[in-house]
């Protein structure tokens, strides 16, 4: 229906994104088959003792948590905010066989991404090992595994729903959606063996290790019936691969009758009536309140940069999604802190150590000019026809969006920035110039994805992760790879040319900071004009 | 106070609205009537600066919309068919951000927005935000932002819906009263009754193209039948019979 939907289109854009996404699928899928061919070649070669029932049962374990948090999202989801539910809940149906196929809607969407994930590897594998059965019968394990997770999540969804107020659902989904991918990554980072190693330093012939979970490969759990299951599949014991698929099979359908059954009756007992709406609303007079009239800025601007910092700030999943980056630098960086700093300072004074210095910075005005910038216009939604009647024009809303992105993320940027510089101690000159750049950086890159923004601008968003346009965000990601890797040339250039012609490196330094905050301001302010121009070809029909 | 010339608008092989010509003066309630699709909010939008006609021209307060759009924006005020909302604010935080885009001066903007609360008894429901409104209360919110800066034309698309019978009546008497000062309320319906009551000029568009235009009794004597009801009118000028619509629900028994 996608590709049809496409296809019908006839939106150039549409399709040009579909054949890349597609093109992307297909390089990701030929990657993961030319690995698994390496590593079966080399295994051939050189035999390693392995326990692959523990391996496999663990990287099932591993799959439990993200089934337990995509399966809350989908049932969350299904429960408050696809309408699609209530139509078949009123139809002529057993309610027990609408939640019912609700939650194997659910296993089957499993199914798909597990194979999507996983089906070059195995393909391999089953030519590798002349058994042509390894992907049906791992298709199997997909299949049963989730099973289990999804009915008892479906279960525990049902008694959640009851506490969320109707009209919060949407950002209740939201927000577990961001905790799922800051979990993962977070994970991710703790665990990784190839991030794990403190600082720089490497310990000499000490392999890293994977964390271990003995219980993951127990005969209780469904973690090591999958696991053995999936062990006897590669090495073609078809006994012992049918014996602990029919364990989980067994177990599985038990708890989908059980779960059914008792998802119907939860349901009829009108566990899911919706709580009552609280009056959600602001402390009143006693409250301080944002009202007056902010310094510098006209009273139209004001308001746009007040309201739009009030939407963000109380929208939960917004305020999640503008602090996650924040969070995030300084777990990252705190965890690695002293390694990072003692070898910067081995650097000594200079710039050199003051722009490693900027990284921290840097990163977080990567996350904060996409996540601010390029959704400060979309950020208006299907209200955009309150700005576009009223006696304004386009560059002033921009204008606007300017200044309620750009200021606070220079002044995050700054703060971070300075931060480092005084941690790292690489001369009072060097740390100042670099604060500076980095806030007027700051303030030149997050001008232009608000530009970007206004020109892949989405006003008919009704969940806050459809804000942005994905061809924007590659732009912006793009255009902001351009900028770093400018300003690091020219600064580079800088460094050579004083050591060339005997300049003092302070004036080819500054030379080269001028050069890149005014590039970086020219395109700034081209990609308003061009976000301008589509906006006032904007029809709000 | 509103003029149109050859007003169009065409969504390439769709010709939404074609050749509207339109005069609406000054102290006048002007319903603007259609069949679904007929290109009423098509229209509005047009007038409102929302829409950039395809041909035509449109002066509203005595400004050429398309010339100078910011300037006719600032005599107008507009309330939608089901108005979207900024959910994150409350409705006295949006009265004061749309009274600060209409560019009306703090202290007189607050006694407004204090006034008009109470007249569409939202005062204690002020500072509870606008997501937990009902589509009755947003409408009012709607209304009350467009009065804020004294527009000259008032354009409402079916401002009626949601309302319960007693704010219905409420906003009727608004409507008289802001036309009782001179001013000029274009509005479009689909409730004939309202219009029949209120206008003092109705226009009927089908298919883009404007049918009829006139005070009622110019429009029966259109039809040419003098003591018919409006929606007799109106279902004679559309081409709607109430006996296509018998003959649809027999076939859906059979």
């Amino acid at each position: 229906m996608f590709l049809n939907q496409t296809i019908r289109s006839r939106k150039p854009g549409r399709i040009a994104g579909t054949i890349v996404s597609a093109a992307i699928i297909v390089i990701a899928w030929s990657w993961e088959a030319i690995i698994t061919w390496v590593g079966v070649q080399a295994s051939q070669r050189a035999p390693l003792q392995l326990d692959t029932v523990h391996l496999l049962s663990l990287a099932f374990l591993g799959y439990t948590g993200v089934l337990v948090f995509s399966s809350l999202v989908f049932s969350l989801n299904a429960l408050l905010l696809n309408p699609d539910l209530d139509l078949l809940l009123a139809a002529p149906r057993p309610v027990e066989s609408v939640l019912a196929g609700r939650m194997v809607v659910q296993i089957l969407r499993l199914l798909l991404l597990s194979l999507v994930f996983t089906l070059p590897a195995l393909l391999v594998l089953a030519i590798a090992s002349h058994n042509f059965l390894i992907p049906a019968l791992f298709a199997t394990l997909y299949l049963l595994y989730p099973v289990s997770v999804v009915v008892i999540i479906s279960l525990l969804s049902l008694l959640l729903v009851r506490f969320i107020p109707v009209g919060r659902g949407r950002e209740i989904v939201t927000l577990f959606g961001v905790i799922l991918a800051l979990g993962i990554n977070l994970l991710n980072f703790l665990f990784n063996p190839a991030l794990r190693d403190p600082g720089f330093a490497r310990r000499p012939g000490v392999p890293p290790s994977l964390p271990d979970v003995p219980a993951a490969s127990a005969t209780w759990l469904p973690s090591g019936w999958a696991g053995r299951s999936a062990a006897a599949i590669l090495r073609g014991d078809w006994p012992v691969a049918l014996e602990w698929a029919l364990v989980l099979l067994a177990v599985s359908a038990v708890i989908f009758a059980a779960g059914t059954i008792l998802s119907g009756r939860l349901y009829l007992a009108g566990w899911i009536q919706a709580v009552p709406p609280r009056r959600r609303r602001l402390p009143g007079l006693r409250a301080p309140r944002l009202s007056g009239p902010l310094p510098l800025l006209s009273p139209v601007l004001a308001s746009i940069v007040i309201k739009d910092w009030r939407m963000r700030t109380r929208d939960v999943a917004q305020l999640v999604r503008f602090m996650m980056p924040v969070v995030l630098i300084f777990i990252i960086f705190g965890l690695r802190f002293g390694g990072l700093r003692s070898a910067v300072r081995s650097l000594g004074e200079g710039p050199a150590p003051a722009m490693v210095g900027l990284i921290p910075a840097w990163i977080l005005l990567f996350s904060l000019s996409i996540s601010l910038g390029l959704t400060a216009v979309s950020l208006e939604g299907k209200s955009i026809w309150i700005y576009a009647v009223s006696p304004n024009t386009t560059l002033r809303l921009l204008q606007g969006k300017c200044w309620s992105t750009a200021v606070p993320t220079a002044f995050l940027v700054g703060l971070v920035a300075l931060t480092a510089e005084i941690l790292i101690r690489p001369g009072w000159l060097w740390a100042a110039t670099a604060v500076l750049l980095a806030v007027a950086q700051a303030v030149t890159v997050t001008t232009l994805m608000v530009g970007i923004g206004a020109v892949f601008a989405r006003f008919d968003w009704t969940d806050t992760r459809r804000m942005l346009n994905p061809i924007g965000a590659f732009i912006g990601v793009g255009l902001f790879a351009v900028i770093t890797g400018g300003s690091a040339l020219l600064l580079g250039i800088s460094l050579a040319l004083a050591s060339a012609t005997r300049f003092p490196l302070i004036s080819t330094w500054l030379a080269a900071m001028t050069v890149s905050i005014g590039g970086a301001v020219a395109v700034a302010i081209l990609g308003l004009l061009i976000g301008n121009e589509r906006l006032r070809g904007l029809e709000l029909g | 106070m509103l003029s149109t010339r050859l007003l169009t608008k065409r969504y390439g092989s769709l010709t939404a609205v074609e050749d509207l010509d339109l005069e609406v003066g000054s102290g006048e309630l002007f319903g603007f009537l259609g069949p679904n699709g007929a290109g009423k909010t098509t229209t509005i939008k047009m007038l409102v600066g929302l829409l950039r006609p395809t041909s035509g021209n449109a002066r509203v307060a005595g400004v050429d919309i398309l010339a100078e759009p910011e300037r006719a924006k600032a005599r107008i005020g507009y309330v939608p068919d089901a108005a979207t909302l900024y959910e994150k604010l409350s409705a006295r935080e949006f009265l004061e951000f749309s009274g600060d885009l209409y560019h009306v001066e703090r202290r007189l903007r607050d006694r407004r927005i204090e006034a008009l609360l109470k007249l569409f008894d939202l005062h204690d429901r002020g500072n509870d935000f606008l997501s937990g409104y009902s589509r009755g209360m947003r409408q009012k919110v709607s209304l009350a932002a467009a009065l804020l800066h004294d527009p000259q034309v008032l354009f409402l698309d079916e401002p009626t819906v949601g309302l319960d019978p007693q704010s219905a009546r409420q906003m009727k008497d608004i409507l008289q009263d802001f036309v009782r000062e001179g001013k000029t309320v274009f509005f479009s319906t689909h409730i004939l009754e309202i219009a029949e009551r209120m206008c003092t000029r109705l226009a009927i568009i089908n298919h883009g193209r404007l049918v009829a235009i006139g005070s009622l009794q110019e429009l029966r004597h259109i039809v040419g039948q003098d003591g018919q009801s409006l929606e007799q009118i109106f279902l004679e000028l559309t081409g709607s019979r109430e006996d296509d619509v018998s003959a649809v629900l027999r076939g859906l028994e059979e």
